[in-house]
């Protein structure tokens, strides 16, 4: 039913890595580590973060994204986190968590227009 | 019944303390069915007597116009009357008890009438009880004193009973507001509105945020217009709770736009210093319309 693995698609220049429900450290870890190696080997310039499976969000993820789209940029990238679910959204406003730098989506749709926008 | 969400009433787990709070004994319920023959003599001329002396009053008059209404609160007043003296004070009591409370705040008579009636009741027994050949000076006074209590204990029972029944009304009242005073609606393809009326607490904000949020993924919209016209005073903690949405709506991946800051809004905002410079903020509605369509580029004629 639900992803257990870390899927990263490469679609034209764009990476399109999808998280699966209740991601462990370490898989959050290896995200970090498949989308930087990624950006490196096809030369991506957008990455789209899809966290709409994920329905439980600590501050280490929050974190790590907010790491990742840091490391992106500097590898001259963008990054869009697309597809948050409402109650994570609550959850971690009331956690002041945040995603950084990173620009956000409301699903895999918008968050290509917002990369076309800022690319093109 | 439950009435364990009531902060007011006192429960029925209470009602054994309650009967110690106020120092009524096993004896004091043997004491009162000692009375219950010059109750149960007396009950016609007592109940006869204290509606005589209510109906002397203009305003009972006019809760009380309906001679057979007249007649069945009689009835009740007079079996009211023999319970007190029957001698069981367990859950059937206490239940009538209660319930009186609720009925009188149901038929919306005051508590001041029904209270007057207990000191009335009070009033008519006293010659009784010292003036009957079977009681002493000194028996009689116990026997007084016993019956003092129990119409402390019923006093207590009704008037708590009637604030719980007020305060369901206010509870559901509140209720109510809160559910009315939060539409969310679509108004264009991709913008939201969300008019604030009245002060957002914390559970307010909360529902409000979920009902946003969940309104923007359904109907996938980029620009979340929230109106705070109807926010009469904004202070730390409500400017707080609108931060904290504002940052959701954006983490869900879409824009807010604050529109119906009012001069006074806008005043306080500045002197409490809370900080609004990366949110677009505009005076009226269609002001925040207007920038939403442009950033969608739609174009209106």
């Amino acid at each position: 039913m639900f992803l257990k693995t870390l899927s990263v698609v490469k679609i034209k220049n764009v990476l399109l890595v999808t998280v699966p429900d209740d991601p462990s450290d370490k898989m959050v870890y290896e995200l970090q580590e498949q989308v930087l190696r990624s950006l490196e080997k096809h030369r991506s310039t957008g990455v789209i973060l899809d966290i709409s499976l994920v329905n439980v969000m600590d501050s280490f993820f929050a974190r790590t994204i907010a790491e990742t789209t840091q490391m992106v940029s500097l590898m001259s990238g963008m990054t869009v986190v697309a597809g948050m679910q409402p109650n994570v959204a609550i959850t971690a406003t009331e956690l002041g968590l945040t995603l950084g730098t990173a620009f956000s989506a409301l699903d895999v749709d918008q968050a290509f227009e917002i990369l076309n926008k800022a690319l093109s | 019944m439950n009435y364990s969400n009531s902060n007011y009433i006192t429960v029925f787990e209470q009602w054994e303390d309650q009967k110690k709070f106020f120092c009524f004994t096993e004896k004091d319920a043997e004491n009162l069915q000692k009375l219950h023959t010059i109750s149960a003599q007396s009950c016609d001329e007592v109940v006869e007597s204290l509606y005589d002396h209510l109906l002397q009053f203009e305003d009972v008059r006019i809760f009380l116009s309906n001679p057979e209404m007249i007649k069945r609160l009689k009835e009740s007043q007079k079996q009211y009357f023999l319970e007190m003296t029957a001698g069981d004070y367990g859950e059937a009591y206490y239940e009538k008890r209660i319930n009186i409370g609720i009925t009188h705040k149901r038929l919306g008579i005051p508590p001041r009438l029904y209270m007057g009636a207990y000191s009335y009741y009070v009033q008519l027994m006293l010659p009784k009880i010292y003036n009957h050949v079977d009681f002493d000076q000194k028996q009689a006074q116990e026997l007084f004193l016993t019956f003092f209590k129990i119409i402390n204990l019923d006093q207590e029972l009704a008037i708590s009973a009637y604030v719980h029944a007020v305060e369901s009304v206010v509870m559901q009242q509140a209720e109510e507001i809160i559910a009315m005073s939060t539409p969310i609606m679509q108004i264009w393809d991709g913008i939201v509105v969300a008019p604030v009326i009245g002060t957002l607490d914390g559970q307010r904000t909360q529902q409000f945020m979920e009902q946003l949020l969940n309104q923007i993924v359904e109907t996938k919209s980029t620009i979340a217009l929230i109106d705070i016209t109807g926010v009469p005073q904004i202070d730390t903690a409500t400017a707080q709770h609108l931060i904290d949405t504002i940052n959701a709506v954006r983490l869900l991946g879409s824009n807010v736009i604050i529109t119906g800051i009012r001069p006074i809004i806008a005043q306080t905002l500045v002197h409490l210093g809370i900080n609004l410079k990366e949110i677009i903020t505009k005076p009226s509605m269609g002001a925040g319309l207007k920038v939403a369509l442009d950033m969608l580029s739609i174009k209106t004629s």
